[in-house]
């Protein structure tokens, strides 16, 4: 009998499986409590948050993949104001704050704006989009999401191949579909792990300690467009959609930042269309 | 008492293989008769039909090779987790089970298959790769101390996956039902090929590329010729993406030059045949890669994708509502970066 091949320590993977079984129940237990209130406490102290449809939130009412949900969020072309800040909530994950997204100068007025992402969903919970208009005031839009039941998983479907291309950028902007409207899209998307650190590494059967962007920068020929703090809850290969004012040029300059302090820059290739 | 022992051993002897023969076993007279019908539609399946409750049906569909054909469903308290193929080999020597479906207790059940059929050891217990409904019925064969074989990376893939494949099968099966689940990891993991000895026959273990996850294995029986694909190939059962769609599809293209006498799918009927059994999978893949394509191209976003790529498949396949938005996500974060 021949058998050849790599072996993991039975110790070692005993050792896995308990931490992977004593965190089982964990993510259900957590569904059962509102932690919006105390979330928003932290966030926004006493300040009111109108649900005026100011602002409003896309996501699937079930996930399709929990790793990779597509959430986007839209402040009408009736509202009129420019936009100071968008922070993204999903209350049952392991930290509920996605992001807060600080807009600059060259992010528009004068038709729909949006933005747009992927986020991890660790189990049936609220998503929560909170806008800061330029007067200070504050709305809100919630969805509720459903993990789909089975295989969704958080992690990465290949974790070996995250590693290939790591910081790879691509940065694209589209025209809008009338000359006429001032409201250019862009999207920026980066090759990154963006781990939670509750990844295995195969070879020393250790957790990959957590790496991911926590700083994303985008101008437009020089001017903030935005500039954004993340978190983990953003998916593997961090991917991003956003509405800014039309320009002179149109050139995206990005500059993406993760918790291990390296800097990742790329440009839009000039939008030939 | 002791003379009933002496009864089901002797009866145990004449139930185990010979060597390089079709199996011989006593089969009730009604069994005999399902077993007949069973024949007439399909002159290459043995079908044992199991006991409600005890056993699962099982068919031989080669010398020594025994399926199990899941059921086209998710998991569910009434099915138990009995939604995937499982499989056993015999040889002179020793048994290697080929996935233990979705629960301990239908496990069980499929352990009882076994059990009907032949007393040998139970040597290997492989799992083809890291899905709940391959994985989670390996409690049911503790108690044999076989040796749990994977691919390297399935360890990995589980252990990470666990708390939620747990959370998830709990709340799907029920509580009564999920009782018994256990997290069992390979501890023979496969890298280079690997060939197994059970008396007479080989099993060759092979590892793949990502595809339809980043642990699949390959099985070849050597002495019927037999390949066990599990779900690198999806019959009826709409195909489920958790790996790569481009890995999968260079896979099927490999598969095509590959000669085997009969392929045991991981969802679908027991035994299909070569290259024929590929084509609607690829199809079915390679509409989705299309479709995501043109999409991208077009500047279309993930939202505008699940409503459109592969919908033209949507009546070719059974479960389809339930997984395929979740492929064309997986495809298009993927694809997005070409």
């Amino acid at each position: 009998m021949a058998i050849s091949g790599n072996s993991f320590g039975r110790a070692l993977l005993s050792g896995a499986v308990l931490v992977a079984v004593t965190l089982a129940f964990s993510p259900l237990a957590r569904a059962e409590e509102d932690n919006w209130p105390s979330l928003r406490q932290s966030a926004f102290g006493d300040r009111a948050i109108a649900n005026d449809g100011m602002v409003a939130l896309d996501a699937p009412p079930t996930a399709e993949d929990a790793a990779l949900v597509p959430i986007t969020v839209r402040v009408p072309p009736s509202v009129s104001q420019g936009l100071k800040s968008l922070t993204l909530f999903i209350d049952k994950n392991p930290d509920p704050l996605v992001a807060k997204i600080n807009f600059g100068p060259a992010a528009g007025k004068g038709g729909e704006r949006s933005f747009s992402t992927r986020v991890r969903i660790d189990n049936f919970s609220y998503v929560r989009a909170v806008l800061e208009t330029e007067d200070g005031s504050l709305h809100i839009a919630n969805k509720f999401v459903a993990a789909a039941g089975g295989c969704a998983a958080m992690q990465a479907k290949d974790p070996d191949s995250e590693t290939v291309d790591l910081g790879k950028t691509l940065v694209k902007t589209f025209p809008p579909a009338l000359d006429a409207n001032p409201i250019w899209s862009g999207q920026v998307m980066i090759k990154h792990p963006n781990s939670n650190g509750m990844q295995l590494n195969i070879n020393t059967a250790e957790f990959i300690p957590a790496r991911f962007v926590k700083d994303v920068t985008v101008k437009r020929d020089g001017e903030l467009v935005l500039q954004m703090e993340s978190t983990f809850s953003i998916s593997t290969n961090p991917n991003f959609r956003f509405t800014f004012g039309k320009g002179a040029n149109n050139n995206l300059d990005v500059a993406i930042t993760d918790t291990d302090g390296t800097v990742f820059t790329a440009q839009s290739t000039p939008s030939g269309s | 008492m002791s003379q009933m022992k002496r009864a089901r051993d002797q009866e145990q002897v004449r139930h185990d293989p010979p060597a390089n023969h079709s199996l011989g076993f006593p089969i009730s007279r009604s069994a005999f008769l399902r077993g007949a019908l069973a024949l007439a539609a399909a002159p290459l399946l043995r079908v044992l039909p199991g006991h409600a409750g005890e056993a699962l049906d099982v068919a031989e569909i080669a010398p020594g090779i025994f399926v199990h054909q899941g059921r086209y469903e998710v998991q569910s308290p009434e099915n138990r987790g009995d939604m995937a193929n499982a499989s056993f080999i015999v040889g002179n020597d020793a048994i290697a089970v080929i996935d233990t479906l979705g629960s301990a207790k239908v496990g069980q059940e499929f352990h009882a298959a076994i059990r009907a059929v032949t007393g040998r050891p139970i040597k290997y217990v492989i799992n083809s790769h890291m899905h709940p409904d391959h994985v989670f019925g390996n409690a049911a064969f503790k108690a044999d101390n076989p040796i749990f074989v994977g691919h390297y990376k399935l360890a990995r893939g589980l252990a990470t996956r666990a708390d939620r494949y747990l959370a998830a099968n709990k709340q799907m099966l029920g509580d009564d039902t999920f009782q018994g689940i256990e997290v069992i990891l390979p501890t023979l993991a496969v890298k280079e090929p690997v060939s197994l000895d059970l008396g007479g026959r080989t099993l060759l273990l092979e590892a793949q590329s990502t595809a339809h996850t980043d642990n699949d294995l390959i099985i070849t029986d050597s002495q019927t010729d037999t390949l066990f694909l599990a779900d690198l190939l999806f019959s009826v059962h709409v195909p489920t993406l958790d790996g790569s769609i481009k890995g999968w599809l260079t896979l099927l293209d490999s598969l095509k030059d590959r000669k085997a006498a009969r392929v045991v799918p991981g969802h679908g009927p027991h035994a299909m045949e070569l290259p024929a059994a590929l084509i609607p999978e690829q199809d079915y893949l390679s509409t989705i890669a299309t479709d995501v394509r043109n999409l991208i191209k077009e500047g279309k976003t993930l939202e505008d994708a699940v409503k459109i790529a592969g919908m033209s498949q949507r009546d070719k396949w059974k479960l389809f509502d339930y997984y395929h938005l979740r492929n064309v996500t997986a495809a298009f974060a993927e694809l997005e970066w070409e």
